[in-house]
């Protein structure tokens, strides 16, 4: 298939060095764990793209994922003492226990009834949350985690490697030929079907994908911050995730990390602006709908590295 | 027994001018409009501020928060929703954005505390040995006018007419000289009215809040699922079906499980007849 | 011989409108039939229905001794009945390559081990070859027919179904997709069933004709019998004006 160019390897590389010896030259608590969430939502928006920029079908609650593994991790970690090593392949695991529940009976159907459902569960897990406040914790969530690695400057190169990681794997199956069908699912699914592919198949198993490192990143979230709490399952999660994808160049998962850690650093800067910020946010997206339905990241680096392909 | 039948017609009444209004502009413009929710909770807001800020008398703040709301629905839907219809995914990220704007706005000018909008009628009646408000009745009551007037709106008018057609077949709609943008223009102002209309009648007995439009657009979404995309009888029937359902759930289990009912419903829904239980046919 | 494809009793209503009435028919291995109709006869209906895209009212559909109504589209090519649309639907944004590797990765195709490969050699096959990287928004309608010949036969197909192939066409597009295709039956030993409204470059094709008009099938036999039945000249000869009677 698609060869990956070698100017986008070294590009790649040139990144990750780049953030990986960021917190040396500033060293402070502050910046490394900015950049810790940086790669976190990196995470979360390369997977969104994986299923959604592929296969066409927009996930509108991918912080259902984020917030099952980041719980997963709450549970085991504050109230079963767990060694915190185990919440991240436990949270994997439960993220896609729920993309099945949902998935299964939306992804075979044609209509925008997996995009509602998405929205649906995640709203509706938010106020189970709330309503089962006892064992959750209601409002102020769980806390008291364990962190997975005390030094937070390690911590932040573990996250960071797993972002690369996952940008590397999801990549490699996007230039496979199982990407060529999901990209093939959001031409023409009726094609597909006369092509002989069970598409709802691949529709599941992507969505399965996408929520397993959804669910990692939310538990990697859960052991920085040491604490959970609903609004992990909030809208907002998932449509600050949509629009760093969108800025990203829909489909192109590198554009999706390197937005997500873009935008992350700018509303950390915009946090003078306190509750203007998610204004500012939306704001972007809807510029970015009516004036680059493409992006922005991934056409930019097309463009810049045209003439070395 | 008879409270279970009073409150769930209340809680079904209300549902209904909900989901029908997501339902016909959906089955009309093939517009899924996320920011649905958004219209109810303006409309609580906007009864909120013309009675408990501006002092304006109740009979005309309900009607005028009703229009405005409506104008805000049909600007949303011009300048922001029909550039980019060509796009499903477009129409639903933009009518998001829109929503999250909506709630950020109200946050900002109002702060998440809980505002709250004086009755419309302060007396309690009794039928049977129950006692309820004479708001809810008159939620419900209004509820009832409000599908009733929409139905023989669309049955007996040429307006309503052409919205009929244009939900069955837009392109031939158009040939016959429909003037299909003025019909989804229309369409959204009475979708944005009877949500908003929804919110300025339950703002005296629910906390208005900006975040209140989110749940009631999710229990929109289960009874648009549950009756089926596009059919306003089916939406109704489910409006009936969920709000019974929650209303026996809250009175034999707990209020806490009511969340779980619409979620249990579309579940149920998907895997059984995916197309609801009217299925997709026209808007009537 | 055995029956490849047997039909029976097949009918379909949309509401009040029969569009297939009863239809009944078998197809024999190898054989290269044609489905005649003026347009609105319920062909196309019939082809949605075999290849699973619409389920019957009532009716059965025998596919190699087993039944494959109710069947998802995808199962039926995995059981060896491939189609064409009539309005081709090539994946835009993919180039030549990649239109055909999609249906190369279907189960049938898996003893195609090299899938490039596999997929270039049915582009070369179909008269497109060495035009692999070439993107599909450019190709004209002629090639777009052959694309989705391609596609159907990288499914490694016992029946291929071709719906209008020669629609919109220009003659001498016709006579070379018609040689490709009289060469597909002749070479990869395929059985073909084919719909057509035209009936002169039917009736050099095939071998069997099946005539509908109205939902129903009103004759099949040779095409040399179909031109004289008395039914078929009255439903096309009927409206001689119209621009689809025999030349």
């Amino acid at each position: 298939m698609k060869r990956i160019s070698p100017i986008d390897i070294a590009g790649g590389i040139i990144v990750v060095a780049i953030l990986a010896l960021a917190p040396m030259f500033a060293a402070s608590n502050y910046l490394t764990g900015v950049l810790t969430v940086c790669a976190i939502y990196g995470i979360w928006a390369s997977s969104w793209d994986f299923m959604s920029g592929l296969t066409g079908r927009e996930n509108f609650g991918h912080s259902l994922f984020i917030g099952t593994g980041a719980y997963t991790a709450g549970f085991l970690s504050s109230i079963w003492s767990a060694s915190p090593w185990i919440s991240l392949p436990l949270g994997v695991v439960i993220a896609i226990a729920f993309s099945l529940l949902v998935g299964f009976p939306t992804l075979r159907l044609r209509g925008p009834y997996f995009a509602l459902a998405m929205l649906s569960a995640s709203a509706i897990l938010q106020r189970l949350c709330l309503i089962f406040w006892e064992y959750t914790g209601g409002e102020e969530g769980l806390y008291g985690l364990d962190p997975l690695i005390k030094n937070p400057l390690h911590y932040y190169w573990f996250v960071l490697a797993i972002l690369a990681v996952t940008v590397i794997a999801l990549t490699l199956l996007a230039q496979s030929h199982w990407g060529l069908l999901l990209r093939a699912i959001r031409g023409d699914e009726a094609t597909c079907q006369a092509a002989g592919i069970n598409v709802t198949f691949y529709k599941i198993v992507s969505l399965m994908i996408s929520a397993g490192f959804a669910g990692l990143g939310g538990a990697l979230y859960a052991h920085y911050q040491l604490q959970v709490s609903p609004p992990l399952f909030s809208v907002v999660v998932s449509i600050t995730v949509i629009i760093m994808v969108y800025v990203g160049g829909i489909g192109s998962i590198y554009g999706a990390a390197v937005a997500a850690i873009l935008l992350t650093l700018l509303t950390e800067m915009l946090r003078g602006f306190g509750e203007y910020r998610l204004w500012i946010y939306t704001l972007t997206l809807m510029l970015i709908l009516f004036f680059l339905p493409n992006g922005l990241i991934a056409p930019l680096w097309r463009r810049m590295t045209e003439r070395f392909r | 027994m008879l409270q279970i039948l009073i409150y769930g017609a209340v809680s079904s009444a209300i549902y209904a001018m909900l989901a029908v209004g997501f339902t016909l502009i959906f089955g009309v413009a093939r517009i899924l409009n996320l920011a649905h929710g958004s219209f109810y909770a303006l409309g609580a807001y906007a009864a909120y501020v013309l009675t408990s800020l501006l002092g304006v008398p109740l009979f005309i703040a309900a009607p005028l928060a009703v229009l405005i709301v409506a104008g805000f629905g049909v600007v949303m839907e011009r300048f922001l929703v029909r550039p980019l219809r060509s796009s499903q995914l477009a129409v639903l990220m933009i009518t998001l954005a829109v929503s999250l704007a909506v709630e950020q706005a109200l946050f900002i000018t109002f702060g998440s505390e809980y505002r709250n909008v004086p009755s419309f009628v302060a007396d309690k009646l009794s039928i049977g040995g129950v006692d309820i408000s004479g708001q809810r009745l008159l939620a419900l009551v209004a509820g009832v006018l409000v599908l009733l007037g929409l139905w023989l709106f669309i049955q007996r008018t040429r307006l309503g007419a052409a919205i009929l057609a244009v939900s069955q077949d837009p392109e031939a709609a158009q040939y016959m000289g429909i003037p299909t943008n003025r019909i989804f223009s229309i369409v959204m102002a009475i979708s944005a009215g009877t949500a908003a209309l929804a919110g300025v009648l339950v703002s005296p007995f629910l906390t208005v809040q900006p975040t209140m439009g989110l749940l009631p657009m999710v229990k929109a979404f289960a009874i648009v699922i549950v009756g089926g995309l596009g059919s306003i009888p089916g939406s109704i029937i489910a409006s009936l079906i969920l709000g019974y359902s929650e209303t026996i759930v809250a009175y034999l289990i707990s209020s806490s499980w009511t969340e779980l009912v619409s979620l249990v419903a579309v579940v149920v829904t998907l895997m059984i007849r995916p197309s609801g239980i009217l299925g997709r046919r026209a808007a009537f | 011989m055995t029956d490849l494809l047997e039909v029976n009793g097949v009918t379909k209503r949309f509401g009040g409108l029969t569009a297939v009435k009863n239809a009944s028919f078998t197809l024999k291995k190898g054989e290269f039939t044609g489905i005649l109709g003026p347009n609105g006869a319920g062909k196309t209906t019939l082809f949605n229905i075999l290849t699973g895209f619409m389920q019957p009212t009532s009716g059965t559909i025998h596919f190699n001794g087993d039944l494959v109504r109710e069947l998802a589209p995808y199962k039926v090519v995995n059981r060896g009945m491939a189609r064409t649309f009539q309005l081709t639907r090539p994946f835009v944004g993919m180039n030549l390559l990649e239109n055909v590797l999609v249906a190369c990765m279907s189960p049938r195709a898996s003893q195609d081990k090299d899938k490039e490969a596999r997929a270039s050699y049915l582009l070369a096959q179909v008269g497109l070859g060495g035009r692999d990287r070439e993107p599909v928004e450019t190709l004209p309608y002629g090639d777009l027919r052959r694309l989705e010949i391609a596609r159907a036969l990288a499914t490694r197909p016992d029946l291929l179904l071709l719906d209008e192939p020669f629609a919109g066409l220009g003659s001498s597009e016709i006579e070379q997709l018609a040689q490709l295709i009289r060469r597909l039956h002749r070479e990869e030993n395929l059985t073909i069933l084919l719909i057509e409204h035209k009936l002169r470059e039917f009736m050099a094709l095939v071998s069997r004709v099946i005539a509908m008009n109205f939902g129903e099938i009103i004759a099949i036999g040779p095409p040399e019998e179909i031109v004289k039945n008395e039914k078929v000249i009255e439903a096309y000869i009927g409206k001689t004006e119209d621009a689809h009677a025999p030349a």
